[in-house]
């Protein structure tokens, strides 16, 4: 694996960008260093894909500059050279096996015939793929395919590698296995653009997230900084009571409580803890069942949802 | 780069069995009938199915059908009824080609048969007279010598009696024994201008017209693998390298060339084998005429689905495409048969070079000096289509 640049990798630069008259990008910019894993969020059109298409070369941004290891990939191979795409379709042939996919991805990326077979074993190992090697990626799991998918992605050992959506459709086993790939590949010094509605695993895996909403970045930083500069020491609770009757629903959204899609209730509360036993003994006084009250560190999800409460609040 | 990509092709078209059989057994199988079909069609093999009735009831009658029913080289049946009416309703029904009447004594004056046929099968009329004159020559040469005597007779006069009987003598011999009229020398002489070479040259028209057939068809499905890489990603993920969409396009065009050739090889190994079209002694020209093919049946495959932006577009426009050129091609109907504007627009397909370029080294024996022409033409169908695929498959990257 070379070793990354000291600067960023990846630099863009108040990009713009518009498909006609509508304005997809608004002067975004963001830096992804060598070792660092950076999660882009946003909700579908928040203009997500345009910025990964400006970066991975295909599209030239009407406004502002990107660049890869200092160099324009949209104009510059060398550039595109550093970079390694896992797009969020599966882009392996299924009717070969993972180690001829490999094989052939390699040999596209431009990698030396006689350097090939080093390159496949990195890739294996920092996906952990070698043990089926020899199998047809159709007859792979869907989790097992997304690591091959990251696999053909690093076979030429790319400063940058952008992950599309790389845990849709997989368990938590598979995640969690593609989060270690992302973590290994992370030590080893490449820096990694995460894109993903994933915001578990975004909270879990990245150094740094960023928000895009409506084309302009809203948000940016570590994602322990920005819940708790967002919240501060407000938890979340969460509230399971089973059937309820109209005086018992009158009586939570009076204590600040917002019932969820799934039945149980919650709310951000300060001092959770105390907040959430408070809630319990109350319910049992009332003769209500209680049957779980969790308490915890409200998360990226939170922020999510306050960030498209606010542009509905705008809307 | 470009191997990578033709390694892939190969993999995948092994591993999926049925395409695998799709391309190279279907087509033998689709040219063994082809050949089947129109092996007989040049007129000098057909046999067609003749209804007959003989209504005049006379001896020579009697002998005229008699001798129909055995020619060897028509399928004749007695209509049901036999009556005039019977063989026309056969002929009107489609159950017969063609129909005769055997109205009057034949060696009577008149006209002693009646012919009825479909104008769908204009071609069966003639056919059966000259079939019925073969007849009447072979089996009844006594009835031919006296409508030919009688003919005659208004421009020589009459016979004196002892012609009339040396006629009546020769008539009576050859009506009891038809070997003993001597032969006379045919008006016309024919000679096969090819000589007698094994293999018809409808099998090799057809090898040629099956093989640029198939080959199309089998390149514009490896061809859609473009449309595929664009839908699964892996366009993207290729784009986003250093080399670009190039490798991938050219490494496809040398996979296609390449099972074209193939299946090319199939098709006419099938042709030397069950016709005796004699490919192995022109194996380096048949070699560089089939890659002539297989380059212009790549290239072009490549820019119509190139050109498309997702697969059912693809499959429709290439369809379509294929078919057109097929039939003005003469992948479907000789050339020949096609009128003569037609046959100009045939030169616009590369059908029509590759079929010709088959005949003229299978059939015509022809040497390099004849076929540069056809394989220029082939080649520059496949470049011109080659790069037309590579600048469409740049557009993909915006």
């Amino acid at each position: 694996m070379t070793p990354g640049p000291s600067g960023p990798i990846l630099t863009a630069n108040a990009v713009t960008h518009a498909y006609g008259p509508r304005q997809v990008l608004k002067g975004v910019s963001l830096e992804v260093r060598a070792g660092e894993i950076y999660a882009l969020l946003g909700p579908n059109g928040a203009g997500k894909t345009t910025l990964v298409r400006t970066i991975c070369g295909r599209l030239k941004p009407d406004g502002g500059e990107v660049r890869l290891v200092g160099r324009d990939p949209f104009s510059d191979g060398e550039a595109r050279a550093a970079l390694g795409l896992a797009p969020q379709a599966l882009a392996l042939y299924p009717q070969l096996t993972v180690a001829e996919n490999l094989q052939a991805f390699a040999s596209l990326a431009g990698v030396r015939r006689r350097s090939v077979p080093a390159a496949i074993a990195y890739a294996m190992k920092m996906t952990q793929t070698s043990e089926r090697s020899g199998a047809l990626v159709r007859h792979l799991s869907g989790g097992y395919q997304r690591r091959v998918n990251i696999a053909a992605a690093i076979l030429a050992g790319p400063h940058l590698l952008v992950l599309d959506e790389p845990t849709v459709g997989v368990d938590l086993t598979a995640r969690d296995a593609i989060s270690e790939a992302l973590r290994r590949l992370r030590g080893d010094g490449v820096g990694i653009l995460l894109v993903t509605h994933d915001l578990e695993q975004a909270g879990d895996l990245a150094d740094r997230v960023g928000f895009l909403r409506t084309g302009e970045k809203v948000l940016e930083g570590p994602p322990d900084a920005l819940v708790d500069e967002a919240f501060g020491d407000k938890m979340d609770v969460q509230l399971d009571v089973g059937e309820t009757n109209p005086e018992l629903t009158a009586w939570l959204g009076g204590q600040g409580l917002s019932q969820e899609p799934s039945g149980g209730w919650s709310c951000l509360a300060p001092d959770g803890y105390v907040f959430g036993a408070q809630l319990a003994e109350s319910l049992k006084a009332k003769g209500a069942s209680v049957r779980e009250v969790r308490v915890r560190r409200p998360t990226l999800a939170h922020l999510f949802a306050r960030i498209a409460e606010t542009k509905a609040a705008a809307a | 780069m470009s191997f990578a990509m033709f390694r892939v092709m190969v993999l995948d078209l092994w591993r999926d069995r049925p395409a695998l059989v799709m391309t190279f057994l279907l087509p033998s199988v689709v040219f063994l009938i082809f050949s089947s079909v129109f092996s007989g069609a040049t007129g000098i093999d057909v046999k067609l199915k003749v209804a007959i009735a003989d209504v005049a009831h006379t001896p020579a009658s009697a002998r005229v059908l008699k001798a129909m029913l055995a020619n060897p080289n028509l399928r004749v049946e007695v209509a049901n009824p036999a009556t005039r009416e019977g063989v026309r309703q056969a002929v009107r029904s489609g159950h017969d080609d063609a129909g005769l009447v055997i109205l009057t004594d034949p060696p009577a004056p008149g006209s002693p048969f009646l012919i009825f046929a479909d104008p769908a099968r204009a071609v069966a009329a003639p056919l059966t007279e000259a079939r019925v004159d073969d007849t009447l020559a072979d089996a009844t040469p006594d009835v031919l010598l006296v409508r030919t005597l009688r003919d005659l007779s208004p421009a020589i006069g009459d016979l004196t009696p002892d012609q009339k009987q040396n006629v009546a003598e020769a008539t009576q011999q050859a009506a009891s024994d038809t070997k003993s009229v001597p032969k006379t020398a045919p008006t016309y002489l024919h000679e096969d201008v090819i000589g007698a070479k094994k293999g018809g040259a409808s099998i090799v028209y057809y090898a040629g017209a099956v093989m640029i057939l198939f080959a199309l068809f089998a390149a514009t499905h490896g061809a859609l693998t473009l449309v595929d890489e664009r839908r699964m990603g892996i366009a993207d993920r290729i784009l986003a390298g250093r080399a670009g969409i190039g490798p991938v396009v050219t490494g496809k065009l040398i996979f296609l060339i390449f099972q074209g050739t193939v299946q090319a090889a199939v098709i006419f190994a099938t042709a030397q084998l069950v016709y005796g079209v004699d490919v192995s002694d022109h194996l380096w020209l048949w070699l560089v005429t089939t890659a002539a093919a297989s380059v212009a049946a790549g290239g072009l495959a490549l820019a119509l689905v190139a050109l498309c932006r997702t697969r059912e577009q693809a499959q429709m426009f290439s369809t379509f495409v294929i078919l057109i050129f097929s039939a003005v091609g003469g992948s479907m109907v000789p050339r020949f048969l096609m009128p003569p504007w037609l046959q100009d627009v045939g030169w616009w397909t590369p059908h029509a070079w590759v079929i010709e370029a088959y005949q003229d080294l299978l059939w015509r024996d022809a040497g390099p000096s004849d076929l540069y022409k056809p394989w220029f033409v082939l080649t520059l169908i496949g470049i011109a289509g080659f790069l037309v695929a590579q600048l469409a498959a740049r557009r993909i990257r915006t």
